[in-house]
């Protein structure tokens, strides 16, 4: 079984190899992409969308559909992990083994991690917000701040969490926030323009269309912040504890 | 070229040895939580080396996805499995 | 002014190399786990706190705004890692001890070492 897991991978790899042969050369002012691509989005991000930041803009607005997708995506991986592994009953006492770390010393560790969180999840909402003007957007935002709720959860532990965040209420949110990317798009439907051509949102924002392109960035990023976050906590929930949302680690 | 001038080579060929030597040991742990920790600091090479590339954008995404919470999930995940590999 | 500015900022990055070299010279040769996690604990967070004390000082040589929030940004993550640091000294260190690490000494039965009794350690 290992020679042929083996020989498949040298074959792929021979394959790729060979492929590489037809790319054009790293950094060659001739490919297409640095002669039409690239170009394009260099020269006419800041006027066409008024978003410094065009890494940004091409994610959000040039290429809206691929991450709306993506959020569906880890969307749909955290409904996965949660219908595989969500267990309602509970398994007997006997079977489950005493947490190593010992109760009630472990305060210099929540204590940190009650400093720590507020500053993340701060830096969290600063990375969302800051997305246009500099690195960041709503994917890595969502990805900090699920991360304190990790650590919270991990310095107390995971029913500390739950009891505070209900499950529904996880669900529910991660749920939210494909619907306001999607929304956003489809309201564009609605207001006369293509699905996710935020330049139609002028009608009810009263800016001129440039704005209303970067006003809606802004909007799905909001939308990929919340998802990502709720679905980390879930992701985090369920594989830690093994499906039974008890303890965790 | 200019833009790429600010970077010694030599620390270019240390990152990329850095990556390939934490990638073949996370490969060849038999324990996973080892494996799963020094994954942890291949995804911190790979964002060092995006961000000597200029990708700023793809080096934090690397730090929070890859160093920070799929480190975590891959905890969650090698104490509820056996902890060993057997291969 | 850019003199002294030098100074300071060699100083500073002077004692965060020295310190570091002290840590990985005490995780190296130190003999078990207690001892190497002090080493590593003291160390790595007092020589990245000179550290980047440096670089935010040598921030300073453009005294304009963006260079002065790029030093307070660098502060910030020297006050993080003053936080965090040995936060994960001690969880590791914790977690050693419920493990049961035996201490240095202990190896060769001589001394006994064991702070709590077997019964409240499991």
């Amino acid at each position: 079984m290992k020679i042929i897991a083996l020989l498949v991978s040298v074959a792929l790899g021979v394959i790729l190899l060979v492929a590489t042969n037809d790319l054009p050369e790293w950094g060659d002012p001739q490919s297409p992409a640095s002669t039409h691509l690239s170009r394009y989005y260099i020269e006419n991000s800041m006027e066409q969308t008024s978003v410094p930041n065009f890494v940004t803009a091409v994610l959000a607005d040039y290429r809206g559909y691929d991450t709306m997708f993506e959020t569906a995506v880890i969307f749909c991986a955290g409904i996965t992990v949660l219908t595989i592994l969500r267990r309602s009953h509970r398994r007997k006492k006997k079977d489950v083994q005493p947490r190593p770390c010992r109760e009630g010393q472990d305060i210099i560790l929540k204590s940190a991690a009650r400093l720590i969180a507020p500053m993340m999840q701060l830096f969290a909402l600063y990375v969302l917000a800051h997305g246009h003007h500099s690195p960041g957007g709503g994917f890595q935002g969502g990805v900090i701040s699920g991360a304190s709720f990790i650590l919270l959860s991990i310095a107390y532990d995971l029913e500390m969490l739950l009891s505070r965040l209900k499950e529904r209420t996880i669900m529910f949110f991660s749920g939210l926030g494909v619907l306001i990317y999607a929304g956003i798009g489809a309201i564009c439907l609605l207001l006369g323009g293509n699905f996710l051509n935020y330049s139609s949102w002028s009608k009810i924002l009263q800016v001129s269309e440039v704005e209303a392109r970067s006003h809606g960035m802004l909007g799905i990023e909001i939308g990929v912040f919340i998802t990502v976050t709720f679905i980390m906590i879930s992701l985090y929930a369920d594989l830690a504890s093994g499906g039974e949302m008890d303890e965790g680690l | 070229m200019e833009v790429n001038s600010w970077v010694l080579w030599q620390f270019d060929v240390l990152i990329l040895l850095m990556v390939v030597v934490c990638a073949v040991v996370a490969l060849q742990l038999k324990d996973l939580v080892s494996s799963a920790i020094t994954f942890g600091a291949y995804s911190f090479f790979m964002c060092i080396l995006w961000t000597e590339m200029l990708a700023v954008d793809v080096a934090f995404t690397e730090a929070a996805v890859g160093a920070g919470v799929s480190t975590i999930l891959f905890l969650g995940t090698a104490l509820h499995v056996k902890r060993r590999a057997k291969d | 002014m850019s003199m002294y500015l030098n100074t300071i900022v060699v100083l500073f990055t002077g004692i965060g190399w020295i310190f570091f070299l002290g840590a990985t010279v005490g995780i190296l040769r130190f003999p078990d786990f207690y001892t190497r996690m002090h080493a590593a604990g003291k160390g790595d967070t007092l020589s990245t706190m000179m550290i980047l004390f440096g670089f935010a000082a040598y921030q300073l040589h453009h005294p304009d705004l963006a260079s002065l929030l790029v030093a307070f940004k660098i502060v910030f993550i020297a006050v993080l890692i003053f936080i965090t640091g040995p936060t994960a000294t001690h969880a590791i260190m914790d977690a050693g001890y419920g493990s049961k690490i035996d201490h240095w000494g202990t190896r060769d039965g001589s001394v006994s070492h064991c702070l709590i009794k077997e019964d409240e350690r499991s």
